[in-house]
């Protein structure tokens, strides 16, 4: 169709926006995520606790409402675009999930394995280092490819801080041109592909770094 | 104003919003269940080109954002001439992404325990749908109740974006009171404080029908947080 | 003249509950160079827990373990450094599933002793092909049998250069006709003097090899002795009794 000759190319002005929000989103989530679920680990009683607490509340609440919270608070600190103050936020949101598992791929190493790193001398950090975070990898990748897939449809809702994503110009797009089943359907085929490419992607490096015989 | 004062003029309100979030939340469920449960026995049992149609569907949906399509029902099928209203919107697209992911978590429940009972169901000389009735669809239930009971919590959750098309549930409510009060910090804290008080409670009570209900040592995997 | 014999483990009086449960009752022991000493006794009686605490895999509640004269009790003691030099062979193995044959091997001594790679890895193959499994290099603990992951195992503890070795029912998990290959090895490390400290209901290998056989039931040291002495004439009527039975099983 003609429209389409238009549309597409209107849409796609925002996809690069749509793959910079979810890169940082899901770079800050695993950054801090992963430092979660170490301290959850490893960190002792109390820590372990509080930090639950955190990550529960994070879980509970909706991503928008999160989103809407972290922006207006941030913008009363600090001056970040809504570029940034929309990532931060999905990233924030993300790694209080990533967290999870995180904390469950490592929890799913079996504890001989912390025991014999010990037992040849190897102190604690490395041994997390050098043979837990290694095999705990591998556990995590698939449910790290579900989360990756969920924060690549999150990067819609930043839409509401006007950050110039594709689902941000679809709907410019149809408040002009008066085409809005044809934008909202190439919206979600984009998402679509991105959504699959993504776990496609990961099934084949989970693949390729499978331990042999495990 | 103090926040005491203000939670007296606002909490009433935030009630009435709660209601309708309880009110789409509830019937999007519905509308995954009757959707999600007959997919995930299509995907297992049913022919071929059925379950290449519904695993579509279903892939379908769960690559896609919720709020897309929202939009896409409530913003796009004007245009065809079907103009819905913002709640008929809100249940038939919440409603089919719910029935997405449902499907899924009743597929797992009903294969893992497909293989044993179907077998022991027709070794005594059930038919096939005897079977999926009687001995299937019973267990299947139960055994997904955790994963069903996330769902609830994921679709109050998820229910907050209908705001966006002028539903009023309490994210609405809430933004209806910080354009009247210009209060957004208590607002959102407020607003916030109720979400994790009634999916706090929420979670106790699913937690207490799984314990009652479930059979032990039996687990679905989960939408994702 | 009179030979002393160099002290390598000593433990004073150990105690350690669990929970409830009271698991070592005061356990006083001291073993010497070359001593190949096998701990046994009914399940669940702190055969392994006093193994672990040698090493401080798990902390007694009291008093001390002195290993080649350091307190390892004592919290100031680099526990990490003392461990480089107290060898332990688990049950269940606990390869680094992720790495090779090799690279287990190689991973305390690149990592801990900050060996050069390539030092590293000649002494890995050596060790390796002591415990006869050179051709296995390259092999993940997935593709290995489980003699051949205990014997992995084994090198791994080696090619640290410990002072002592300890063994945590080696081969309590392995299928009957793998057994042997494992036995094999801790004969030959025997008969090399290393010092060695076993739990093991293989009283065939404490027969042939052991200097003291140490009888523990209920977190007490019920009665120890020369094999000899242990297999054919104990002191006390528990001893013989239990001794009789895994006698006749083996």
């Amino acid at each position: 169709m003609e429209e389409l000759r238009v549309l597409v190319p209107y849409i796609l002005r925002g996809l690069s926006v749509t793959l910079e929000v979810t890169g940082v989103a899901l770079g800050i989530g695993l950054f801090f995520g992963a430092i979660l679920a170490i301290l959850r680990v490893y960190g002792g009683d109390i820590l372990s606790r509080i930090l639950t607490v955190y990550t529960s509340i994070l879980r509970a609440l909706p991503h928008i409402l999160l989103l809407l919270v972290i922006y207006f608070l941030i913008a009363r600190i600090v001056n970040l675009s809504p570029f940034w103050a929309g990532s931060l936020s999905l990233g924030i949101i993300s790694s209080a999930y990533q967290a999870e598992i995180i904390r469950g791929a490592i929890l799913a190493v079996p504890r001989g394995q912390m025991m014999a790193a010990r037992s040849i001398g190897m102190p604690r950090f490395k041994a997390i280092l050098k043979v837990i975070l290694p095999q705990a990898f591998r556990h995590a990748i698939p449910p790290w490819s579900n989360e990756a897939a969920i924060v690549i449809k999150d990067s819609s809702l930043v839409y509401v801080l006007g950050v110039p994503e594709i689902l941000r110009q679809a709907q410019y797009y149809s408040a002009r041109e008066y085409q809005p089943f044809l934008a909202y359907v190439t919206v979600a085929v984009i998402y679509f592909l991105l959504t699959f490419t993504t776990n496609r992607g990961l099934d084949a490096l989970e693949k390729r770094i499978r331990i042999p015989g495990f | 104003m103090d926040l005491w004062t203000y939670l007296q003029i606002a909490l009433p309100r935030i009630w009435g919003g709660l209601i309708i979030t309880f009110q789409v939340s509830g019937v999007c469920l519905l509308i995954g269940l009757l959707i999600g449960f007959p997919a995930a026995l299509a995907r297992v049992y049913g022919p071929k080109w059925l379950r290449w149609l519904v695993t579509g569907y279903i892939e379908i949906i769960r690559g896609t954002p919720v709020l897309v399509q929202l939009f896409l029902i409530y913003y796009g099928l004007p245009q065809f001439g079907i103009t819905l209203s913002a709640y008929m919107s809100a249940y038939i697209a919440i409603g089919m992404n719910s029935g997405a992911y449902q499907a899924e978590y009743f597929r797992g429940a009903i294969q893992a325990i497909s293989g044993g009972q179907m077998m022991a169901a027709r070794s005594i000389g059930m038919t096939p749908l005897q079977a999926i009735r009687h001995v299937i669809i019973p267990q299947a239930f139960r055994f997904a109740i955790p994963a069903w009971s996330n769902e609830v919590v994921a679709m109050i959750k998820i229910s907050s974006i209908v705001y966006l098309i002028a539903v009023p549930e309490m994210l609405y409510i809430a933004k209806e009171l910080m354009a009247k009060y210009y209060n957004p910090f208590q607002t959102y804290f407020t607003v916030g404080a109720v979400y994790l008080i009634i999916i706090g409670i929420l979670t106790i009570l699913l937690n207490r029908l799984e314990q009652a209900l479930v059979i032990p040592g039996m687990d679905v995997a989960k939408r994702g947080g | 003249m009179p030979q002393t014999k160099k002290e390598i483990v000593k433990v004073e009086d150990l105690h350690k509950r669990y929970g409830k449960e009271e698991v070592l009752r005061g356990i006083s022991m001291e073993v010497d160079e070359g001593e190949v000493v096998i701990l046994v006794g009914p399940s669940g009686t702190g055969k392994s827990t006093l193994l672990r605490c040698i090493n401080q895999l798990t902390r007694p509640d009291s008093k001390k373990v002195w290993v080649n004269g350091i307190d390892l009790t004592n919290p100031k003691t680099d526990i990490d450094k003392a461990r480089q030099h107290i060898g332990m062979v688990f049950q269940d193995f606990n390869l680094f599933n992720h790495l090779t044959a090799l690279d287990n091997v190689m991973l305390g001594l690149t990592q801990v002793l900050n060996m050069d790679k390539e030092t590293a890895r000649q002494k890995a193959m050596a060790e390796l092909d002591r415990v006869g499994l050179c051709n296995k290099f390259m092999n993940y603990p997935g593709q290995l049998s489980g003699g051949q992951k205990q014997r992995v195992a084994i090198a791994r503890s080696l090619a640290m250069e410990p002072i002592v070795m300890l063994f945590d029912e080696p081969t309590s998990a392995l299928d009957p006709e793998l057994i042997g290959e494992v036995l094999v090895v801790m004969k030959d490390l025997a008969m090399a003097g290393m010092t060695m400290i076993c739990v093991t209901h293989e009283i065939g290998f404490a027969r042939d090899v052991s200097t003291r056989i140490v009888f523990m039931e209920h977190g007490d040291i019920v009665e120890q002795g020369t094999p000899k002495k242990m297999l054919s004439n104990p002191d006390l009527p528990r001893t013989k009794q239990f001794l009789g039975k895994i006698s006749d099983l083996h």
